[in-house]
């Protein structure tokens, strides 16, 4: 017979260890859970630790409060408020600050951050960018005043709202951080008018986590609310955005980089670029770099180089030495006298001309870009099929991310699909692969993919890819169904 | 007496825009959307509280996915594909919708002499890999995949038997298909009584039932690559479909996705081609061929019809148009 102390006893440590797994599979940290309800679940309840609590909101829970239950708690301020902010949330305790930073104020805030970290170097200081947006599949549908304003458009294609651009400008703006954004979910002009689901909870998260990026994901005050009373089906739909935070809680090797293989050099790193959005709409896997960088990088896996700033001298000569060696450089609103043009040209049409320089050649468009969408299509085919590190059919609505270690050789793949439905998605990866294996949230890693090599690339169908999934690549041959290297 | 006049003006319209306030209250907007046949399907319903008309967009949605199926040339496994790998010289008996599309497709083919043609498949997909990075196709090669074309190739027997007189022929419903699948998705809401809705098949193809609450037709504006016009129409229980060539290349010369039969090259053309009509697959077969045709021929094709208006707009804001139907609005012009 068990006593009564004993069967405590059982309790307790079965409650110790049930929060530390939920903590566990946290370790990721890649949300912070922005919150306003004065009313707290607890964070093994919850299944994040990292809590953010607007400094200036009318109505938040107590910072005190959040941290006794076991929250690492951020507060959220404008940057002309955070030293005052600072100086009380490093007596408080608190875990970092998250500061909400202008576009105006993007060029002074690396200076008031190292100043910052150097007078209270326990808490964390994080820079939040703006241009964020709700990760969705749009229609072409605006609704206003209870009717249906529509503009008919030929372009059938469907509109992703996405942040891999932003993603990749945020982490050359900040290579020390890795990159945060959030959203709103308020769009007034949106046709969609009924809260947030369950799925757009998931987009959210699973769009963060394929683009290993950090997301301050603010939960809706009606869902908050329906948390805290215990509403069974509040918890339903919670349930299912943690198993899409546990997904990306444990990649396989969190070190690895973005493979790219276009170079996107720009002066002003603003998040809010379209043409960036588009290439990364395209799923052109492109890099960002400063006209500085031109001079330190070897830039050698490189198939196509973007230049958006105007070149001086000494980059216009590494630009004509990368061209040489065979890559293709295209130079935009291009105005002046380069070395490139000694060599025989091509007029491409009134606005581009072609210029061949050794192995390669060099492009100049005469003027700014006008239609972000062509001119992404454009370097698509600059690229060539070729060179296409990862191309997708019956994928319009997909984004596929490649990583690899740090070179030009792809090893997995993250895959979000933004129409939520679950689609058959075929898959063309350059290089050759004998093992593909497949997991998704949900569902316990991993399934192997039947691949198909041909001329260099490898070919495998994913046969249902809802919202998120992951695609290991293993040149060597393990045709056992095993868990995803750790 | 004038005070009299004024008083009743005062009270018609204090009852017609209370009428209007009525109707907004008592109908409320079900909104869903999809993304079939490449494209986001939208559906919007306006309608009373107490009826359920969730389930029915649900079903209008399951409808177009169904068709998707029956006519996509993308999945192996549809009907089109099938067709499309046995018919050669071989009668094969296919699903009824597949056939009523063909065979409508046939039509606008013959009304149009040709420049409408389904079986102009090979010839898109050849450019379409010079589209995507492939080199330009040579003219042996561009020969060689027009002597697959022709929709005289096709031959019909009602009610649903279909036999290809050619070894290599191809069809691709693509310009036909949405269309098609609002008119399937419109008859699923009507027969759950759904009378004010409008279904929007990416922009390109949009067809509305009844009005909002309140109006009297769904305002649609047009699309206008001049940017200066704002061409605007007022849809009830009618379709408008939209076409225009893929943008020119800043980069390059380009091949568009449109490919003229007669040439068997890419269409080159600047304007947006907008037509109105009663029915989906009309606009939308429509919408491609007076692109192809022209102003000019477009009108004279026009003539044959009722109940068809057109609007070819060019980026310079040269506007032509062609009304037996519904009236195009340009609300920035002076009457």
């Amino acid at each position: 017979m068990i006593g009564p102390w004993r069967t405590n006893r059982i309790r307790i440590v079965n409650r110790l260890l049930c929060s530390l797994l939920l903590l566990s599979a946290c370790a990721w940290g890649g949300v912070f859970v922005r919150w306003t309800n004065t009313a707290l679940p607890r964070p093994d309840a919850l299944g994040f630790t990292d809590l953010l609590i607007s400094a200036t909101g009318k109505t938040s829970p107590s910072s005190e409060d959040a941290r006794q239950k076991g929250y690492r708690v951020f507060l959220e301020v404008p940057l002309e408020q955070a030293n005052d902010t600072a100086v009380k949330a490093e007596k408080s305790g608190l875990a970092g600050i998250v500061l909400n930073v202008g576009q105006s104020e993007r060029d002074g805030v690396e200076e008031s951050i190292r100043a910052l970290r150097s007078v209270h170097p326990k808490l964390k200081f994080l820079v939040l960018g703006s241009g964020g947006k709700q990760p969705q599949m749009r229609g072409t549908l605006v609704i206003r005043r209870n009717a249906v304003l529509e503009v008919s458009s030929p372009t059938a294609q469907p509109w992703i709202d996405m942040n891999l651009a932003l993603v990749k400008i945020d982490k050359r703006s900040r290579p020390e951080q890795t990159p945060l954004y959030t959203f709103s979910w308020a769009s007034p002009d949106s046709a969609q008018q009924s809260p947030p689901t369950a799925m757009d909870y998931s987009l959210a998260v699973a769009e963060a986590g394929a683009f290993q990026a950090n997301l301050i994901l603010e939960v809706d005050e009606p869902l908050q609310k329906a948390l805290n009373d215990n509403d069974p089906q509040a918890w339903t739909l919670w349930k299912q955005v943690k198993s899409y935070a546990d997904f990306y809680s444990h990649p396989s090797k969190p070190a690895l980089d973005h493979v790219a293989n276009v170079a996107v050099v720009l002066d002003d790193l603003d998040p809010t670029d379209e043409t960036m959005n588009l290439l990364a709409r395209h799923n052109m896997p492109f890099k960002v770099f400063r006209p500085a960088d031109l001079k330190s990088e070897t830039l050698s896996s490189f198939d196509v180089i973007v230049m958006f700033p105007k070149p001086d001298r000494e980059t216009s000569e590494r630009i004509a030495a990368l061209a040489t060696q065979g890559k293709i450089v295209v130079i935009v609103d291009a105005q002046g006298s380069y070395p490139w043009q000694k060599g025989g040209s091509v007029r491409l049409n009134e606005k581009a001309v072609s210029y061949a320089t050794g192995k390669g050649r060099v492009i100049e468009l005469s003027e700014p870009v006008t239609d972000p969408e062509t001119f992404a299509q454009d370097i698509r085919r600059l690229l060539g099929n070729q060179n296409m590190l990862v191309s997708v059919w019956n994928g319009l609505t997909t984004i596929a991310v490649p990583y690899g270690d740090h070179g030009p050789e792809t090893n997995r793949i993250e895959f979000v699909n933004y129409a939520t439905d679950p689609i058959q998605l075929q898959v063309k990866v350059k290089g050759e692969f004998n093992t593909i294996r497949f997991e998704s949230p949900g569902h316990e890693c991993c399934s192997n993919l039947q691949p198909v090599k041909r001329n260099g690339f490898t070919e495998f169908v994913i046969p249902e890819l809802r919202i998120a999934g992951r695609v290991y690549l293993d040149e060597s041959d393990q045709h056992s169904v095993s868990h995803a290297p750790q | 007496m004038r005070c009299a006049k004024r008083q009743m003006t005062a009270l018609i319209i204090f009852l017609l825009i209370s009428s209007l306030v009525q109707s907004s209250d008592t109908t409320r907007l079900i909104y869903k959307k999809k993304y079939v046949m490449g494209t986001v399907f939208e559906i919007v319903v306006y309608d009373r509280p107490s009826h359920d008309v969730s389930d029915a967009i649900e079903k209008a949605l399951d409808e177009i996915t169904r068709i998707d199926d029956l006519l996509s040339n993308y999945k192996a496994d549809s009907a089109l594909s099938k067709l499309n790998r046995s018919a050669h010289f071989h009668t094969q008996t296919v699903p009824p919708d597949l056939y009523r599309a063909i065979d409508r497709s046939v039509q606008l083919s013959k009304l149009s002499g040709g420049k409408f043609d389904i079986s102009v498949a090979p010839l898109v997909n050849l450019w379409k890999a010079a589209l995507s990075g492939d080199s330009m196709p040579s003219p042996s090669q561009q020969q060689e995949v027009r002597d697959c074309v022709g929709y005289k190739k096709i031959e019909l027997n009602p009610p649903d038997q279909i036999t290809f007189h050619s070894n290599c022929l191809q069809l691709d419903l693509g310009a036909i298909g949405k269309g098609y699948a609002v008119e399937r998705a419109a008859d699923i809401l009507e027969s759950f009584g759904i009378h004010n809705a409008l279904i929007n098949a990416g922009g390109s193809t949009i067809l509305a039932i009844g009005a909002p609450p309140g109006q009297a037709a769904w305002l649609v504006h047009l699309r206008d690559p001049s940017r200066k016009i704002d061409p605007q129409v007022m849809l009830r229980d009618e379709s408008i479909s939209t076409s225009e060539q893929t943008a020119p290349s800043l980069l390059g010369s380009t091949a568009g996705h449109i490919v003229d039969p007669e040439t068997g090259k890419p269409l080159k053309t600047e304007f947006a081609v907008s037509v109105i009509a009663k029915r989906g697959i009309i606009t939308d077969g429509l919408s491609t061929t007076l692109l192809l045709l022209g102003p000019t021929k477009g009108k004279l094709l026009l003539r044959q019809m009722t109940d068809v208006s057109a609007i070819w707009i060019s980026p310079a804001a040269q506007i032509e148009t062609a009304i037996s139907g519904p009236q195009i609005v340009f609300p920035g012009k002076s009457s």
